[in-house]
Order: structure tokens, then sequence, then C-alpha cells
């Protein structure tokens, strides 16, 4: 009996094998793919190695004099701009405290990764669980939980977040849960629905006939069978989550002015637009190219692991 | 189930999520301490202290927190929406939210064409050419556009057109406002809405004023969703352009313009078309950042102002009112795309 399991399993784990190399293969035909991954790559190791090569103390390194400056002559920002005449070269000036704004956006960085990782994986985890249940359990629980996430579906734009980061202060936590709020709705819809379709088919009446438990069924079995959807979703969340984050940061819910975070020195900009646009500038784009990275890889992986349109 | 039925059954639905709203935004703004007290705006400097007392409560201010709700609600049966905070000099909420509302419609109906208008060409060539150097461009600018945060795509646009083109010389677009301040007031207001307004009154001027205004904020909004509108025409035209009717098209000897145009784009845009009306009432809440950034006094950027004052009046006019116009736009989008494919029922 056990040696025709093992069989099964392994026969099993061939072709799945398989078809992770010819997924592979097919992400790698796509150029836009690999660069997206590189990038998402690159990310990530800056991320991990960044208080290594930069001194966080720099963060609260105050200096008046020289605030709002700019000194590489690569780029003209035209007339009414400050120019710093220090021995320093600051690749892309300084922000309002005087500290050097690249060593502020390789600060800003991993903080932001690290950050939209907990909101996503958060609201996931959240989100899975509870559309599992909903899912497997189905009838009045099932209902409850619909309406729900129908209340959360409704509200418009960011505004529940704001009240949310309104009303609870201004802490990283309370503005991660904010983030959250907006996020976890989908994912109830997508487990929910893969419960759903894979409840019905042979192996969970098998693994029911077996006496296996729901928990067992849903989390051993259910899950792994649909967790690809779930991936494509977390990537292309990620993106989403640090534009939310960071917006919620612009609009002035950061714990304190000086922190090193993406929105929160674009938020300095925005007041000095126009005599320092820098400030504005350098660190939007960086959201954007994280963004736009992590966007890259999950659209790739939706388009390949999309069964309606895999050849 | 009949489709009556199913209408019925939304709607009873809709009401039960329009009280889960106003539940979670009541309990957070008036839960917690701020600036904000909603029965300001009832007292008068010369009351005195029993009057006061007397007034909240009337209005059920003294009471537990769910209890305050469902005086609330009573209030607002009778229509009386409370008043707003300092920010929007006290004025009822109800009446702040529709004398602002025109310009957010405005926004978000330039922003749903602009949406179509650039989603649609981007989403048809993705999938024709698929795979090859149109639908990468295509891509990256699709993705770049829902990867970029507005508050800063908005900026730079001001700061490109606004102020680089004024000291260029070149002729530059106006970075905020509606109309230009001198302008205001001088047209009758009928519709609110600023563009219409100045046709109506046959000012040629305002009108255009009013237009020049609309292009950053309205492309702000668009290009965040512009590139979901090329992904999803992508997707379900390469859908279509795989099933057999279409290679019955091409074996019959059919040009392949006459193919695409006649036989694959039709199919292709059901999804396109209902996600329209999906798009148009998330870009009424999507505006808030647009319209903050570019100081356009519409809904948006009133719930900004109003969230800095915990003004739970208007949240709750704004997130009710929004809530109902995104679960309607849900059912009629629904109902709509069971008339447009027929293999859809309910």
């Amino acid at each position: 009996m056990k040696s025709i399991s093992v069989g099964v399993r392994r026969g099993e784990l061939a072709a799945k094998l398989a078809d992770l190399k010819y997924t592979l293969y097919l992400l790698r035909k796509n150029p836009l793919v690999v660069a997206g991954s590189l990038m998402a790559l690159f990310f990530i190791i800056l991320s991990l190695v960044a208080d290594q090569i930069i001194n966080p103390d720099l963060a609260h390194t105050f200096d008046y004099t020289r605030s709002y400056k700019w000194n590489n002559p690569l780029i003209n920002w035209g007339p009414g701009v400050a120019i710093y005449h220090g021995p320093e070269t600051l690749p892309l000036g300084t922000d309002g405290y005087g500290r050097d704004l690249f060593k502020m956006i390789m600060l800003a960085i991993p903080l932001d990764m690290y950050i939209a990782l907990i909101i996503t994986v958060g609201s996931a985890t959240f989100g899975i669980l509870l559309g599992a249940i909903a899912g497997y359990v189905g009838g009045k629980f099932d209902e409850v939980v619909l309406r729900i996430t129908d209340i959360f579906f409704a509200f418009p734009g960011l505004v529940l977040a704001l009240v949310f980061a309104a009303m609870f202060g201004r802490t990283i936590t309370n503005l991660m849960i904010a983030v959250l709020l907006v996020w976890w709705p989908p994912y109830v819809r997508l487990m929910r629905g893969q419960v759903l379709s894979e409840k019905e088919k042979a192996y969970v009446e098998a693994l029911r006939a077996l006496g296996a438990g729901p928990f067992r069924i849903l989390f051993r079995h259910i899950l792994p069978n649909s967790i690809y959807p779930i991936l494509v979703q977390m990537t292309l969340d990620y993106g989403g989550v640090i534009l939310t984050f960071s917006a919620l940061m612009f609009l002035g819910f950061s714990p304190s002015p000086a922190l090193p975070e993406l929105g929160n020195l674009a938020s300095d900009g925005y007041f000095h637009i126009f005599e320092a646009p820098w400030l504005l500038f350098f660190p939007g784009l960086t959201i954007v190219i994280i963004a736009l990275a992590f966007n890259l890889v999950g659209d790739g992986l939706r388009d390949v692991l999309d069964p309606r349109l895999r050849r | 189930m009949k489709l009556y039925e199913y209408i019925i059954r939304r709607l009873i639905l809709m009401v039960f999520v329009l009280f889960g709203v106003s539940a979670i935004v009541f309990y957070l703004c008036r839960g917690f301490p701020t600036g904000f007290a909603p029965w300001a705006a009832y007292i008068h400097p010369k009351m005195t202290a029993q009057q006061i007392a007397e007034v909240i409560k009337v209005h059920g201010f003294d009471q537990p927190l769910h209890i305050q709700y469902f005086y609330w609600l009573q209030d607002i049966f009778r229509g009386e929406w409370g008043f707003t905070g300092t920010w929007a000099q006290n004025l009822p909420a109800n009446r702040v939210f529709f004398d602002r509302f025109p310009y957010t419609v405005e926004l978000s109906v330039a922003a749903t064409i602009l949406t179509i208008a650039i989603g649609l060409p981007l989403g048809v060539i993705s999938a024709l050419r698929s795979n090859k150097l149109p639908d990468h461009i295509s891509r990256i600018i699709a993705l770049t556009g829902y990867s970029t945060p507005s508050y800063w795509f908005g900026f730079i646009l001001q700061l490109v057109f606004f102020y680089y083109f004024s000291l260029w010389g070149l002729p530059h677009l106006p970075s905020s406002g509606a109309v230009t301040s001198r302008l205001i007031g001088t047209i009758p207001k009928v519709t609110g809405l600023a563009i219409l307004d100045g046709l109506l009154a046959s000012n040629i001027e305002y009108a255009w004023d009013a237009f020049l205004h609309l292009i950053l904020p309205s492309f702000t909004l668009a290009f965040i969703s512009l590139g979901f509108l090329a992904r999803i025409v992508r997707a379900s035209m390469l859908e279509v352009l795989r099933q057999d009717y279409i290679t019955m098209a091409r074996s019959k000897g059919l040009k392949e313009r006459i193919v695409i145009y006649r036989h694959a784009l039709k199919n292709a845009l059901i999804p396109a078309v209902t996600m329209t009306g999906i798009f148009f009432a998330g870009l009424l809440g999507g505006a808030m950042i647009s319209e903050y950034v570019f100081a356009r006094p519409g809904v948006g950027q009133a719930a900004v102002l109003a969230v800095f004052q915990g003004d739970s009046n208007f949240l709750l006019v704004y997130s009710l009112v929004l809530a109902t116009i995104i679960v309607i736009t849900n059912l009629i989008v629904d109902i709509v795309y069971v008339f447009l494919d027929p293999r859809i029922k309910y």
C-alpha cells in the first residue's frame, strides 16, 4: 500500500517539475519578466545590505546650513535652486534637514519593502484563512463573510485607510493596519472561489473518505493546489501596497517628519516643489521603479499561469 | 432566479452594505477624541450652559456610541445630515457635498474618457502583437500607470506643464483649482459642471478655462486605470482570438482587418464595457488624491480635509453617497453583462 502511494507521489512530483520547468521557460521568453525579476532581486538584495553600506545614524544627523541644496552638474533644475558649495558631492541633493537625499532613499528602500512585505503577507494570510473557511463551511458563515467583504469593497478609494490612520494615531503599526484594511478583501474572494472549485474534486472526496479532517484537507491539500493564483495576486498587490502606504505618509500621517520613508521624503518636497523639485522627484521615482518591478513579475506570472492564455 | 428577483436581492444587500459602511465610519470618527465636535454647529456663543446641554441631549451626543449611531440614523431619515467642521465654514454636510460633487463627477468623466481612449487601443495592440515589441511597450505603459503614486505624478505634471513650461516661455497649463479665480462667479451655476455651465451661458472663455483646468488632474487620475483596462482588453482579446469561430472566419478567407474588427473585437470588448462602469465608480472615490494635489474643489479634496479634522458628518455623507454609487454601478454592470453576453444567466 505504502509503496503504491509513494509511486503515485513520485509521478505527480515529476509532472509538477516538468510543469514548473515549462513555466520557467515561458517566463524566460518574456524579456520584461526577466527585467522585472532582476530589478526586484536588486531591490531585495539592496534592502538586505543597505544598513551595512549606509550608516543609519545619518537619518538623525541634521545640518540645517545645507538644507534644500543641489550640486550635481548633470541636471539643471532652473533658476531658484540653491547650490551647495561644500566639499561633499550630493548626487541627488539634500532634503530639508540637510541630509544627503541619495543616502536617505537608500535607507528608505528597506523600510518600505519590509513594511509592504508584512502588509501583503498579513492581508493575504487573513484573507486566505477567512476565504478558505467560508468556502469550505459554506452556509450562514459563508454568507456573513461575503457580506462583510461587500462592505469593505464599497468603501470609496482611500477613505477607510485615511480615517483609520487619522483616528488611531501615527505609529507605523497603525498605518500598516490601515493599509491592510484596504487590501485583504480580494484574497477572501480569491481563496473562497478556489476552495469552492477544488472542494468538488475527486481527491477531496477521497481524502474525506480516508477520514482527513477539514483543516488537513484545506491547508495541506487545497491550499497547495491553489497557491499560484494567490502568489500572483500577492506579487501584483505588493506594488500597490507600497503606493498606498507611501500615500498615507505623503498626506502627513508619518510618525516623525524626519523618518526616512519614501512617501515621507516626498512629502517634505511637496512644500518646496519649485525650489527643490528633486526632493519630490527622486523618492517618487524610486517608488515607481520598485512597484513596476514587482508588477512586471506579477503580470508575467499571471499570463503564464492563466490556463486561458497558456499554450 | 428571475432578473427582477436578482435585482431586488441585490438592492436589499445594498442596504446592509450601507449600514456597514456607515457604522464603520461612524465608529471610527466618533469613537476617538478629535478636534471635531459634531454638536459645535448647533451652539451659538450666546447660549447658556443649560441650553447647550439641551442641544446635546436632543441629538443624543451624551449617549454611548452605539446609541448615538441610532440617533444619527434618525437624523438622517429626517434629512438632517449634520454640520461640517470649520474647514467648510460649518455649513450643512450634505450641502457641502452636493455643491462640490459636480467637480468630482466632471473629473471622473474626463478620466473615464481618457482611460477608454488610451487604454482600449493599448490593449488591442497588445493582443494583436502579443509578445512582440508593441506588446512590450504597451505593457510597460500599462504597468507604469498603476505603479505610479498619483500624488507624485500629479506634482510632476504640475512641475513640468505649469512651472517649467512657463519658465521656458511656452503656453502652460493651470496647476490648481477648477477655474481661474478671476472667472469664479461670472456665470450662473446651473449644473455645477464647470465646462457645461460655461457652454450653457455661451461663455466660451469660461468653458475653455475649465477645460484647461481639467487636463492635468484627469490625466493623473486616468493614468492609473488605463493600465488596468489595457490588461483586461488584452486578456479577453487573446482569449477570443483563440476561439474556433475566429479560425473559421480566417479560413473562410476574410481579411484580417474584418476578422479582428467585426468578429473578434465585439466579443472581446464585453468585459471592457462592463469594467468601464466599475472604473467610473472607482474613479469617483479615487479622485481624492488627484483633487487634493490639484486643489480642485471636489468632494475628494473635501474628504481629505475632513479626515484631518475628524469631521464625521462630512465623511459619513461622502462614504455613504459614494458607496451607494459603487454598489449600484456594480449592479448595473452585472445586469448589462447579461444583455451583452447571452451565455450568462442569473
